[in-house]
């Protein structure tokens, strides 16, 4: 229990190894993301963590009107995770553009991206903010959140693969060619393959996965669920091995083939956890939940993974992403 | 937030993650612990902080103590002939730890000596969290986010105070009395919980509290400052029987006039309660700032939890905010956050 004792993160970063990755076209000096709605608008962390240092910042969720969002409580912890039904409040378009995006651009300026997260009720309504977040300079990639599990008919989109692939067409076509498309999927659906298909037929550049579960858990006494929208978004740790199956099953079955990149989150706290990430498939790594509990996370993993890859003999990050081979598969080089 | 903001400054930081060791985590009374932490001196100082502002304590063992790669399995070195116990210590899942989540702490106070800049909080023991914290030994490493929120104002017209503090809502006005004698003001504590076992304050032994509601040097807390307490039980297990209103009540029934319009009242504990001292601040017409709380994550603004119910015509009214809903009798409302926005709150703000 000594903080003394050689540890990858403890050593220096290796500036042998290349972090930066692609998305679609779109560079990132590394890998390390803000996961949609634990990390606001951009400078709520800035007295915590050194932003610069992240490969991209993704906002909350924009609607296209202000929302107030769900009654108290809107949280409660679970078991190694967090289930929150805050219900997408947030500023609103409008007030995005004006108060929030200057301070993001002040911040792309330092490094990293900017992915602005929009949620929708509408095919038009997807249409109509998405085409004006993506005609402001200095966005690189809009996040469809087409899952939020906290907001009435919010799944629809994220479920059904045919309605999917319609908003993902429309919205790419409303949308500048410069600006990339990600799509959230969701977790809650009966097979994330057909979902992750449809939103790459219909123009998604990168995949993002996954969003919350839904799920809930009661107040015995009270006989009551203990969120005040009954059910919630599970996050953090306890979903974890969940994400990282159904990230390797999307990257096996679509991704790998239609050479999309996916960005992984889901439970990511520690660089081992992003390790297994990069090595189920993914090429992005977004940290959510922990970042409540240290801003400095994503920092603190690309300084784990840098050290993690040099020992696993990669020049650069984008070498080790899908790698995992399966019980009676040969292994996949490199490999020590 | 300042617009011209700048990114991350970390040599002068104002508020950030710090590393501590425990000093010492003395019971004060069933299931309530005051804990005292020195913040490590290795990095930036710790800033400044004032009574009502809180900080988001990890309950576990800080990532840098812990080990977490050991733990993890990254670089151990296994004694030969043990491979079975290898194998099992190499799962993550077996390494994680109760909490995850911080918690938040009102500071209960602050101070520097040799060992650098301490401060204190009062925690009770209510899930796993705070168990893991009530086992702490002198010694041992935490770390923490903060200072967090906004703090009690002292107005420059005003210098008599009425601390009201139930249950765990008693340590900021622990720190709060300490700045109190500081600037000069006279002070009276009322001090309530369920039943005596449950009063998370040191009791002089030689002044029992006043069964009558007269105030009395009874709370050391209070009274190393000079200041009285009242001190109220619902069970009359010690002092005056019946709720904390009950002995603020019949202080405010007694205060000279002269004294009523330089009084303050400063109130933190459980919502009913804060509210009663908030109904009878505004019979009395008498200031009242209440520290409010509220189920949160992150404490920093971003994952929008801790929502309280705010008249948005009152906070900052230049700001214009328009209304979100209104209250059964038409008041409006605006949620606000309890972490950035509060915790303190002029009660005359708050819709209940």
């Amino acid at each position: 229990m000594t903080p003394s004792s050689p540890t990858p993160a403890a050593t220096p970063p290796a500036a042998a190894v290349d972090l930066s990755i692609d998305l679609a076209g779109l560079k990132l000096a590394n890998p390390m993301m803000t996961a949609s709605g634990t990390c606001g608008y951009g400078y709520e962390y800035a007295d915590f963590t050194d932003l610069s240092r992240l490969g991209a910042f993704v906002t909350k969720s924009i609607t296209a009107e202000a929302r107030k969002g769900n009654e108290a409580y809107r949280i409660v912890e679970t078991r190694g995770g967090m289930l929150n039904a805050i219900g997408l409040a947030n500023v609103g378009l409008d007030a995005f553009l004006a108060d929030k995006l200057p301070q993001l651009r002040k911040l792309r300026a330092t490094g990293p991206r900017v992915i602005v997260n929009v949620a929708g009720h509408s095919t038009d309504d997807y249409v109509k903010t998405c085409a004006r977040v993506a005609a402001e300079p200095d966005v690189d990639a809009i996040e469809l959140n087409v899952s939020c599990p906290n907001v009435k008919d919010g799944l629809t989109f994220g479920t059904d693969p045919r309605l999917l692939r319609e908003l993902c067409r429309e919205v790419r076509t409303a949308m500048a060619k410069n600006v990339r498309l990600i799509v959230k999927l969701s977790p809650n659906v009966g097979d994330i393959v057909l979902t992750a298909r449809a939103a790459v037929e219909g123009g998604a550049d990168v995949l993002s996965m996954i969003n919350t579960y839904t799920a809930m858990t009661i107040d015995i006494h009270k006989r009551r669920p203990r969120l005040a929208n009954g059910t919630g978004g599970l996050s953090g740790p306890a979903i974890r091995p969940l994400a990282v199956y159904l990230l390797h099953r999307v990257y096996r079955h679509v991704a790998r083939e239609a050479k999309v990149p996916i960005i992984g989150m889901g439970g990511i706290q520690y660089w081992q956890d992003a390790a297994e990430f990069l090595l189920a498939g993914a090429s992005g790594l977004a940290v959510g939940t922990a970042l409540f509990v240290d801003p400095a996370t994503p920092v603190k993993i690309t300084e784990g993974l840098a050290a993690y890859l040099q020992k696993q003999g990669c020049k650069s990050l984008r070498e080790i992403v899908g790698t995992l081979a399966l019980h009676g598969e040969p292994p996949v080089t490199p490999y020590p | 937030m300042p617009a011209d903001q700048t990114f991350f400054d970390p040599a002068h930081p104002r508020r950030g993650r710090f590393d501590a060791r425990v000093v010492f985590n003395r019971m004060l009374c069933r299931e309530h612990f005051l804990l005292r932490l020195v913040i490590d001196d290795t990095g930036p100082s710790f800033p400044q902080t004032s009574p009502g502002q809180f900080i988001q304590l990890g309950c576990r063992t800080p990532d840098g103590a812990a080990d977490i790669d050991a733990l993890l399995g990254a670089e151990i070195e296994w004694p030969p002939g043990n491979p079975g116990g290898q194998a099992a210590l190499r799962q993550p899942e077996l390494c994680q730890r109760l909490a995850l989540l911080r918690r938040p702490f009102s500071l209960a106070g602050r101070g520097e000596d040799d060992d650098g800049v301490w401060i204190e909080v009062v925690h009770r023991v209510v899930g796993a969290g705070t168990d893991w914290l009530s086992r702490l030994k002198p010694g041992e490493a935490v770390d923490l986010i903060g200072p967090l929120g906004n703090a009690f104002t002292l107005p420059e017209d005003k210098h008599v105070a009425l601390l009201v503090g139930g249950g765990v809502g008693l340590p900021p006005m622990f720190y709060l009395a300490e700045e109190l004698w500081r600037q000069g003001w006279t002070a009276v504590a009322f001090v309530g919980a369920m039943t005596r076992d449950l009063l998370a304050v040191d009791l002089n032994e030689n002044v029992e509290p006043d069964v009558t509601g007269l105030p009395k040097l009874s709370a050391r807390q209070f009274a190393r400052f000079m200041f009285p307490s009242v001190v109220t039980t619902d069970d009359g297990s010690a002092g005056l029987k019946g709720r904390i209103t009950a002995g603020l009540e019949g202080v405010l029934e007694n205060l000279p006039g002269a004294s009523a319009a330089q009084a303050v009242i400063f109130t933190c504990g459980p919502e009913p309660m804060m509210h009663a001292v908030a109904k009878l601040a505004a019979h009395h017409g008498i200031d009242c700032q209440v520290c409010l709380e509220q189920a949160m994550a992150c404490g920093m603004g971003t994952c929008q939890s801790c929502i309280v119910k705010i008249d948005p015509k009152m906070f900052h009214p230049e700001r214009n905010e328009p209304a979100q809903g209104a209250d059964a009798v038409g008041r409006p409302w605006r949620f606000k956050l309890a972490c950035t926005d509060g915790p303190v709150f002029d009660s005359k703000m708050v819709v209940w």
